[in-house]
This record gives C-alpha cells, sequence and structure tokens, in this order.
C-alpha cells in the first residue's frame, strides 16, 4: 500500500470589488481541490478539499497550510468523512494549520472523521487569528462504523487544537482516550453507545456576552443533543456538541450555522453546494 | 511534665550511660526531632485542610452541572465520575502542571512558569470553570505570600501582575510546595488530596451522600494516587484531556436558574 506525504497550501485574498479568490494553491496526493466557487449572496468562496484515496492510512503524512487574508472570506470543507483506516503497523498522522488576518473570514468544516478497528492516527490543529480576523472551525467524530457494529475500537486516537488570538493561546484541547474510555464515558453520561462529537471554535471581534444569539443556540439542548456554550479566555467562544447519533449531530450543526448566520452571515453559505 | 503512670505507656528505665550504646542510638534516630522535614508537611497539611481559606468550598468543579443534567445522581454514579473523570483530569492536567512549574521554579525560570500558566488557563474550555480555578489559584498565592513573605512568592506575584499571568491552583500549589521546601511527590499528593477533598465535599451538599459514603470513595481515590503522582512527567504539549460532557455541563452552569455553588 503507499504511503502518502500529502500537501494542501492555500492563500485567500480579496480582489478589487471584494470577491474572495485562491490567491496560491498547491496540493499533492491524496489532497485534491474542487473548483472553488464564489457564493454571491454571502459573499464567500467555498472551497472542497477531496481525499480520492478511500481515506487514510498507515505511513500518510499530511499537512495543510490554510490563510485568510484582509477582507477575504473562505470556506472550507470535505465532501465526505474521512475514514481512518485500520493499521496493521505504523500510525498516520495530519498537521493542519489555519490563519486569519485582520478583517478576514475563514469557516473550516469537515465532515466526521470515522476511526476505524486498530487505526492509530494523530491530528494537529493549529489557527492563529490576528485580533479583527474571524473565525468557525468544527471538527466532528464519530465513534467508528456503527452501522457494521464497530464502534471505539481505535488502537491510538489522538486530536488536538491549539487556537492562538494576537499570538496569545486562548485555547489548547486534547483528546487522547483510549476507545474504550470514551465509550464508559458515554454510556455514562447518557448519549447512548454511538455517542458523535462536535468540537467548534468562534472567534470574532464582534462576539460578546449580551449578543443575541447564545439564548437560541443553548435552546437546542435537549432531546438527546447536548450543547454548551462558553467564553473563551478572549476574542471568542467555544461550542461543544454530544449527540446519539451521526444524523442527530448533524442536524445540531446545522441548527448552530442557521442561528449563528444571523449575526455572521457568511456561515449562511450553504457547504453542500457543491 | 505528664508521668509515665499518667499516660499508661511503660517506659523502659535506661542506665545514665545507656544513650552511648548502638542501640539507644538507633532509637534516637527514629525519634521526631522536628525541622525541615515537618516544617514542610505541616504547610502542605495546613494548605491542604479545608479551614484553609482558597474559597474551593464555594465551587464544585463543574459536579453540581452534570447533577442538573442527571448523570451525577448517588454514590455510584458520583464513584464513575470520580474515576472517569476527576482522577484522569488530575493525570492528564493539574498534576503534570504543577510539576513543571515546580521544576520550573528551582532556577526560578519565570518565562516557563508565565506559559504554564497561559496553557493552565487555556486548557479550561468553559468560563466558569476557568474563572474558579483563577480565584482559588490567586487566593491561594496571595495567601502564601502573606503568610510565609517568601521572597519567591513576592516575586511570582510581582511577574503575574506586570505580565497578566492567569491564576492557577496548580501554579500556586507548586510555588507553595517551593516556599515550604516541599519534594515533588508530596506537593503532588496535597494538590490530589485537596482536590479530591473538595469534590467530595462539595458531592456531600449536592447528594444524598453520608460522611462515611464520602470518604470511603475518597479512600479509594487516594489508593490511586501514587499512580497518578508516578505519571506526571508527562511531556508538555501532551497535557491535556477531554471530557465534553463536563465541559457541556460546567457551561450550561453558567446560566442555570439555581445553583448553590460558582461553578
Amino acid at each position: 500500500m503507499p504511503e502518502f506525504s500529502g500537501h494542501l497550501s492555500l492563500r485567500a485574498a480579496a480582489r478589487a470589488g471584494g470577491r474572495t479568490v485562491l490567491a496560491t494553491q498547491s496540493f499533492r496526493a491524496p489532497y485534491h481541490l474542487s473548483k472553488p466557487y464564489w457564493d454571491a449572496d454571502t459573499r464567500t468562496l467555498l472551497v472542497q478539499v477531496v481525499n480520492p484515496t478511500a481515506g487514510i492510512l498507515a505511513g500518510d503524512r499530511l499537512e495543510s497550510a490554510i490563510a485568510v487574508d484582509t477582507g477575504a472570506a473562505l470556506l472550507v470543507t470535505t465532501p465526505s468523512a474521512s475514514r481512518i483506516f485500520k493499521m496493521r503497523d505504523g500510525t498516520a498522522e495530519c498537521r493542519q494549520h489555519f490563519t486569519v488576518a485582520d478583517g478576514g473570514w475563514l469557516e473550516v468544516m469537515p465532515e466526521p472523521l470515522v476511526p476505524h478497528r486498530g487505526c492509530r492516527y494523530r491530528q494537529f490543529t493549529t489557527i492563529e487569528v490576528t485580533p479583527g480576523g474571524a473565525l468557525f472551525f468544527a471538527d466532528q467524530l464519530v465513534p467508528g462504523r456503527v452501522a457494521h457494529d464497530e464502534a471505539w475500537v481505535w488502537e491510538r486516537l489522538c486530536l488536538e487544537i491549539d487556537v492562538r488570538l494576537g499570538g496569545e493561546l486562548v485555547l489548547r484541547e486534547r483528546l487522547d482516550q483510549t476507545g474504550a474510555e470514551l465509550r464508559a464515558m458515554a454510556a455514562f453520561a447518557g448519549p447512548g453507545p454511538n455517542a458523535c462529537f462536535a468540537n467548534a471554535v468562534l472567534l470574532a471581534p464582534e462576539t460578546t456576552a449580551e449578543a443575541g444569539w447564545q439564548a437560541p443556540l443553548a435552546a437546542l439542548h435537549g432531546q438527546g443533543l447536548w450543547l454548551g456554550l462558553s467564553q473563551l479566555r478572549r476574542g471568542g467562544w467555544s461550542l461543544k456538541l454530544i449527540a446519539p447519533d451521526g444524523v442527530r449531530l448533524r442536524k445540531g450543526l446545522r441548527d448552530v450555522r442557521t442561528i449563528l448566520a444571523g449575526a455572521f452571515r457568511h456561515l449562511a453559505c450553504d457547504p453542500r453546494k457543491l | 511534665m505528664t508521668s509515665a503512670r499518667a499516660t499508661g505507656i511503660k517506659v523502659k528505665r535506661v542506665a545514665p550511660n545507656a544513650a552511648d550504646t548502638p542501640a539507644a542510638s538507633r532509637r534516637q534516630a527514629d525519634l521526631p526531632t522536628g525541622g525541615p522535614e515537618t516544617d514542610w508537611l505541616l504547610g502542605l497539611l495546613q494548605a491542604g485542610d479545608s479551614f484553609y481559606p482558597t474559597g474551593s468550598y464555594a465551587h464544585s468543579f463543574g459536579l453540581e452541572g452534570l447533577v442538573q443534567q442527571g448523570v451525577v445522581r448517588d454514590r455510584a454514579t458520583l464513584r464513575e465520575f470520580v474515576l472517569q473523570s476527576a482522577l484522569p483530569a488530575l493525570r492528564h492536567t493539574d498534576l503534570p502542571l504543577a510539576a513543571y512549574v515546580w521544576r520550573a521554579l528551582e532556577t526560578p525560570d519565570w518565562e516557563r512558569v508565565g506559559e504554564i500558566s497561559v496553557l493552565a488557563s487555556a486548557l479550561k474550555t468553559a468560563r466558569e470553570s476557568r474563572a474558579a480555578a483563577e480565584n482559588i489559584g490567586r487566593q491561594r498565592a496571595e495567601l502564601m505570600a502573606a503568610l510565609h513573605g517568601h521572597p519567591l512568592a513576592q516575586e511570582y506575584l510581582t511577574r503575574a501582575a506586570a505580565a497578566a499571568w492567569p491564576f492557577s491552583p496548580a501554579v500556586s500549589a507548586a510555588l507553595e510546595g517551593r516556599v515550604l521546601g516541599a519534594p515533588l511527590p508530596a506537593v503532588l499528593a496535597g494538590i490530589t488530596y485537596a482536590a479530591l477533598a473538595a469534590l467530595l465535599s462539595a458531592a456531600m451538599k449536592l447528594l444524598r451522600l453520608g460522611q462515611n459514603a464520602s470518604q470511603a470513595l475518597l479512600t479509594e481515590a487516594l489508593s490511586r494516587a501514587p499512580a497518578l503522582i508516578a505519571a506526571a512527567a508527562t511531556p508538555l504539549d501532551e497535557i491535556g484531556w477531554f471530557n465534553p460532557w463536563l465541559d457541556i455541563a460546567a457551561a450550561r452552569h453558567e446560566s442555570a436558574d439555581s445553583r448553590m455553588f460558582i461553578s
């Protein structure tokens, strides 16, 4: 099986008239890029990052760097879930780095990670936002191939995220539990054996504790969906969702984006438009 | 002087020159003599006592939020929470953070202390949990400086104010250890005890849980402390623990209609 040393580099910039374009782009397998779509209604450039291979395999090393310049607005998504396959030996690793300049907007909304039985995967995400820049990042995790009755059986899954605002660390999170540990927590806390997670961060200069979207967001909690919203050390919010299954999680995130779109118009851009 | 007759303790009569014998020397060595070792031990006992005003009695450390969500309901679910969440959180965050600061304070390496102070704050996702840690850490550091007048504590407070370092119970406990001259394992044991005792003390107010039951659970949790302390040498970039249920419960507790604890 070939091992990939994938690379993706994008820089979104604003042209005259405010339209966002990809000023620079380069990528190497397994990364591939769809043709960007300019959503005139929300003034957002939509880009799908495609992995044309079956998924992530042992030995894969993936690196991506996505930057948004002043005045540009970019939505990055993926067309399907990222499967992390069983690894007889070795590990896979993904390092992704996102930067947003003052006056830029970046949304990162990939489809969920699906860790298969016996996989070993490490993902480092670093986000750097200049004060005045804005970002919505949402990572989703499902416990495995639940339709095949295979859940929580990865060998090692480590998901890390560092978020910096103006160079200062405002959030660090690290999931490094075994599947058994998370399954036990899911069984104990309620959402059941197929609990799915979404971990989102909203950084935006205009977010305040008095903004009108917090109460509607908080009201999404219930009927099996857990949702918590809390302010970060500076400049933004942490949003966490737990759902009993992937369908409910997807609906929850869709509702979150709809509510937030009232305050952040770029979130009205449909990630499934392509 | 209390006589042997009054205390009921049998005292073996020894000859005046018997202190020179090897057996007597061994007995003398076993006697508590006081000095630096008992000084730091007494200091840690004082700082770990509920009588010590750090303000932690006003916090449940997310437990009340989980009780409100119906996750922790009784002794059995409280035990699950302690084993699945409270102990791993100590193992993966508070203890390694304190260990790094304790080592950094030897030189002292203030840049590292500042870096870890920010990291400790950034690891607290929910605002309420972060504010609780900040307040307890500040109270603890300021009280220590006031009680001991140690230059290390004074310099920490000066630097923390100048650089706007967030306060943290783990950082303050490490500083306390250095001020008292306590070895690292003892400092980490003190942190473990204080965290678990505060949590279970809050649990007694939130649940139908008696003193003996809470002490039994505390005993069980403390029996795992040596393994946690031994594992505190976590690399700095591996510090962190993921419990989205606790984070969500803490986030929702911020706007709860009624509550007993600040966090």
